[in-house]
């Protein structure tokens, strides 16, 4: 496409049409400098520069991230995301456990091509600009991000986990037989968080997205994710988390609603996150409070893999409201 | 009859205290034959890109640890272990590899009778997210003892 074809599909897709000098870009390692109306040109690929996505993760939402940009593409005027090389390295916090954790592009540009045909994965594809970035190109999922789906449920426990939950549940399962497919194929997510799971709105799949991050080490390749899932499935059946300062916080005064609570119902990683979710909502099935068991101070006993989880809560489903 | 001991050692002090008993246990068995192994792992390029990087990491890696083995050697001798009985293997691993399940390999190809770990007390959450290298040993070894030092 010639700069000339360029500008007339910027003109086409655009809300507003581009005055001035047209900035395109083939390298991308500057991504500081790529700014909204900038196009960026990859291969055949030419993406007009919208801006910068934001992070979400607690402590940080709002924070621009440069590397990912919101775009344009300029061949049939699709929105898409274009991730950026950004290389880091940095501690990531599991409670008090610090794990050296690394931002692979070349890891998630080869997950992208494993997952291609897994409607449970993020879709996209890579290019390597001249400089030898793997950029990579990804279809923008619209839909509500899990935490938000699961946050906005706005009835009493009960009720949700006697109506809604057994179906949450099933999909949620699938979500984690997506998992284990990519955990089959030796590859880890890095990252499983509750905002790391979108619905598409397309198929109201639960649909993985963000897996850039990697970590070294091979005796239990598969911990970090196994924590991710224990949490999301906590999540899910207490439709939040529980911890202990907040039963406190709402409780008449002088009453003690932690008085129940032993050191070995609570998380192994968060002192004050309760997972023992009986001993809150006794309607929760036994096999379903032992799953989350294994997730507390209490065990013993962990989870070496995510075919170990899914065995236990598919067994759970017999036990759970019809 | 020969009696091959493998001692499975990391960088760390505590290894050589696995060492140390080794030497002190067997200082009375002629017939021992001690391999002290340790695996080099070249960081997977998800971690570390660049290939110079990777290579001139592995070379300081293996310096490292050919001292650290040395060392090791020198603490049997001066247990009284032979000179001859005492070998050196370090495995340089492209592959991000399980330690214990090379080291369950080499027993095995090795024909070891025994198996000697160091234990470094990783916590439960720390088991929990990263595994334990002794206890998959402890669980998954066949036809050999097991020593766990700690």
């Amino acid at each position: 496409m010639t700069e000339a074809e360029i500008r007339e599909k910027v003109d086409l897709y655009s809300r507003f049409p581009h005055r001035g000098k047209l900035k395109i870009w083939t390298n991308t390692t500057e991504f500081m400098d790529i700014q909204a109306g900038d196009v960026i040109s990859l291969e055949e690929h030419h993406f007009l520069v919208r801006g910068e996505e934001v992070e979400g993760r607690f402590g940080l939402d709002g924070e621009p991230k440069f590397w990912v940009k919101k775009v344009i593409d300029l061949s049939d005027g699709s929105s898409k995301i274009l991730k950026l090389v950004f290389y880091e390295s940095f501690l990531m916090q599991i409670g008090p456990v610090n794990i050296r954790c690394f931002r692979s592009p070349r890891k998630e540009a080869r997950i992208l091509g494993k997952t291609r045909d897994d409607p449970y994965f993020m879709k996209g594809f890579d290019v390597q600009d001249p400089a030898g970035n793997t950029v990579r190109i990804l279809e923008r999922i619209q839909g509500a991000r899990y935490y938000d789906f699961i946050q906005n449920f706005s009835m009493d426990h009960e009720t949700y986990f006697h109506e809604h939950f057994p179906g949450i549940f099933k999909r949620l399962i699938d979500c984690f037989e997506a998992m284990l497919r990519l955990h089959q194929m030796e590859e880890v997510h890095g990252d499983i968080r509750n905002d790391h799971i979108l619905i598409d709105r397309k198929n109201n799949l639960f649909t993985w997205i963000d897996f850039d991050y990697t970590y070294e080490w091979a005796e239990n390749p598969f911990g970090v994710d196994l924590f991710g899932l224990g949490n999301i499935l906590l999540f899910t059946v207490g439709m939040g988390f529980h911890n202990l300062p907040d039963l406190k916080a709402c409780a008449p005064p002088g009453m003690q609603p932690t008085s129940c609570m032993e050191p070995e119902d609570l998380s192994l990683f968060f002192k004050h996150r309760i997972i023992n979710l009986q001993k809150l909502f006794p309607y929760i099935p036994d096999s379903l409070n032992h799953v989350l068991m294994h997730f507390s101070c209490g065990t013993d006993v962990f989870y070496e893999s995510t075919e170990e989880l899914l065995r236990d809560l598919k067994a759970c489903e017999v036990q759970l409201p019809s | 009859m020969e009696n091959k001991v493998l001692i499975a050692i990391d960088l760390s002090e505590n290894s050589l205290k696995a060492v140390d008993y080794v030497g002190d246990m067997m200082v009375h068995h002629p017939s021992v034959t001690i391999t002290l192994l340790n695996v080099v792992r070249e960081p997977s390029p998800d971690v570390m890109p660049d290939e110079v990087e990777r290579e001139a990491y592995v070379r300081k890696m293996r310096e490292e640890t050919r001292r650290h083995m040395e060392e090791a050697s020198r603490r049997l001798v001066s247990r009284g272990i032979h000179e001859k009985n005492i070998h050196i293997k370090i495995q340089v691993c492209s592959k991000v590899v399980s330690i214990a399940e090379l080291v369950l390999k080499e027993q095995k190809e090795g024909q070891y009778q025994t198996v000697v770990v160091g234990r470094r007390g990783v916590s439960k959450r720390e088991e929990f997210l990263f595994g334990s290298i002794s206890k998959k040993i402890v669980g998954e070894a066949k036809d050999c003892a097991v020593w766990v030092v700690e």
